[in-house]
């Protein structure tokens, strides 16, 4: 079932403060999203307080949780858009979820490498109290050849 | 033989479109072998070569082209390959 994003005008419309309360996030946080337009008030009080609809607690919901899996704010924007769009599919979703496992793995290896070479600079220390002239640690570095990176893709 | 391996996503009909274009044109070619590759079940080799957008195509185990490309780009760089080949030039 698709669910409409837009703010929906709510009878009395919520502040900032309790949007942020009924989504669990800081008023800050809503300022932010509000800036870079994932998020818009459905109207103005007539004092020129921002209001928003019940659906802005579910969206802010929506862009926490895909924060949290460690999305983007550009690749939550798409999401959301995704979301929306008359013509998009589950798979455009999963296409979205897929490109961010590859680089979640790729840089997962990335950090096995450093990992890696810490440890053979780590092993390299007797330990003890040696003048820093005499680290292994601090020689390693100096005499080492750079490290290749594990893969870098080439591009056509 | 110059070893063509798409990478994409189960499921995904962008992908599988690509996979039939693309295929086609390596299949005009002799001694060109086609691979698919599901980027899920084989993820390591996937990430290996540094596959981040599929579908992607590596040659002879290298990403090429990391991104979706239209089939006279893979057809050009084949072409160029074999013609490479032909004349004794060292492998890509």
């Amino acid at each position: 079932m698709k669910r409409e994003f837009p703010p929906q005008p709510a009878a009395q419309g919520l502040t900032v403060g309790k949007l942020a309360r009924l989504a669990q996030v800081s008023a800050d946080t809503v300022r932010f999203y509000e800036k870079e337009g994932l998020l818009a008030p459905a109207r103005k009080s007539a004092a020129g307080y921002r209001l928003y609809g019940e659906d802005a607690a579910r969206r802010l919901r929506f862009i926490k949780h895909a924060q949290e899996c460690g999305l983007s704010l550009a690749e939550v924007r798409e999401l959301l858009t995704l979301r929306t769009a008359e013509n998009a599919c589950c798979t455009d979703v999963k296409s979205v979820a897929v490109h961010k496992k590859l680089v979640i793995e790729a840089k997962i290896r990335t950090l096995q490498t450093m990992s890696q070479a810490l440890s053979e600079l780590i092993a390299r220390c007797d330990g003890g109290e040696l003048p820093l002239d005499a680290c292994a640690i601090l020689a390693a570095l100096e005499a080492a050849e750079p490290r290749r990176a594990p893969q870098e893709a080439p591009t056509p | 033989m110059i070893r063509v391996e798409i990478f994409s996503t189960p499921g995904c009909d962008r992908c599988a479109r690509a996979r039939q274009t693309l295929k086609a044109v390596a299949e005009r070619l002799e001694a060109v072998s086609w691979r698919e590759v599901d980027v899920l079940s084989e993820l390591d080799y996937a990430v290996e070569l540094g596959v981040l957008t599929p579908p992607a195509i590596a040659i002879d185990g290298v990403l090429v082209f990391p991104s979706l490309r239209a089939p006279e780009r893979l057809l050009a760089e084949l072409r160029r390959r074999l013609e490479r080949a032909d004349n004794g030039g060292s492998p890509l």
